[in-house]
């Protein structure tokens, strides 16, 4: 059970945090790939998105009339959502977009299990000491030496379980 | 397990075969028997969409092959990836031969079902029939009797 990466794209498309863990199970790639992987991902993330084979066209009719709300309420359907988790032979990618479209990547291994929990904790971490630093600039690269410290104190941990 | 749709890139990157078993008011398009001139746009909007599908399905296979290769080694494959809505199964041959399967997000890996689709239908009846060309340019000897039966009924069988 490892965790490989970390990687935030903000919702740009743009690389704004990568960071590895582990030294064994991913290539090591430069910072140029890493930026380009970042860029790509985020228009196959939105082209997954209007790929729902269920629901092609989401005309009003299907929007108004949903069968299991209760009588006068109207309610629309789950927006569709991207890419969540993306399976190979040798990695597991999840996928945790946030309301305002930043991405969070977590590479894992593929027994990997809770990542979603590692996924919340990864993004409350953010919150509390990326988001809330008065000198971080938004869209831009995520430069806190408190976030790295508790970020990798907190995989450290999850990798030597 | 619902089984929506199934497509096969060669390895010049056309769709050369795809199949819906979406019920026709699922996918959005109007149902067969609407007449005139409403029900044929229908259809030209469909099937246009079809082949748009085909080309993004295409686009972000590629692409995420591409990366899982970059990242996991060139021995490491790409098997699916799963959105909220439906999952998505690759299958790729030796010969670059691609195969897609959309399924709905509770089904587990298809990708021994991809891999009997090639051995038991591809390779039987396409690469071993006398008639069918090597290329198969705009679908050309994909589209025979005893493949289409025969991938329909397995998929049947499988839902």
């Amino acid at each position: 059970m490892t965790i490989f990466t970390l990687i935030i794209i903000n919702k740009a498309g743009g690389l704004v945090y990568n960071k590895a863990f582990h030294d064994a199970g991913l290539n090591k790639i430069s910072t140029n790939d890493y930026l380009v992987l970042a860029g790509t991902f985020h228009g196959v993330h939105a082209i997954t998105t209007r790929l729902n084979p269920a629901k092609n066209v989401p005309d009003r009719a299907t929007i108004t009339a949903t069968p299991a709300a209760p009588a006068g309420i109207l309610t629309r359907p789950e927006p569709p959502s991207g890419l969540e988790v993306l399976e190979t032979e040798n990695f597991r990618l999840q996928c945790f977009n946030t309301m305002t479209g930043t991405k969070f990547l977590l590479f894992t291994d593929t027994t990997q299990t809770n990542v979603d929990v590692t996924m919340r904790r990864v993004y409350e971490m953010y919150s509390d000491y990326v988001m809330k630093n008065p000198f971080y600039q938004l869209e831009m690269p995520i430069r806190c030496d408190i976030f790295d410290r508790k970020l990798l104190s907190h995989i450290r941990e999850i990798n030597n379980r | 397990m619902v089984i929506y749709s199934f497509y096969i890139f060669d390895r010049h990157t056309e769709c050369i075969y795809s199949k819906s078993w979406l019920p026709p008011s699922a996918d959005g398009s109007a149902p067969p028997q609407s007449s005139g001139a409403a029900g044929s746009i229908a259809d030209r909007r469909s099937t246009r969409q079809a082949g748009d599908d085909a080309k993004l399905i295409f686009g972000t296979v590629f692409s995420l092959r591409n990366m899982v290769r970059k990242l996991g080694g060139d021995d490491d494959a790409f098997i699916s990836y799963r959105t909220g809505q439906y999952k998505l199964h690759f299958y790729e041959t030796a010969s670059n031969l691609r195969m897609v399967l959309l399924t709905d997000t509770a089904a587990p890996s298809m990708r021994n079902v991809l891999h009997q689709i090639y051995i038991n239908l591809w390779v039987e009846y396409v690469v071993k029939n006398p008639l069918s060309p090597v290329e198969h340019k705009g679908g050309v000897g994909v589209k025979n009797e005893l493949f289409e039966l025969g991938l329909d009924q397995f998929v049947r069988g499988l839902m």
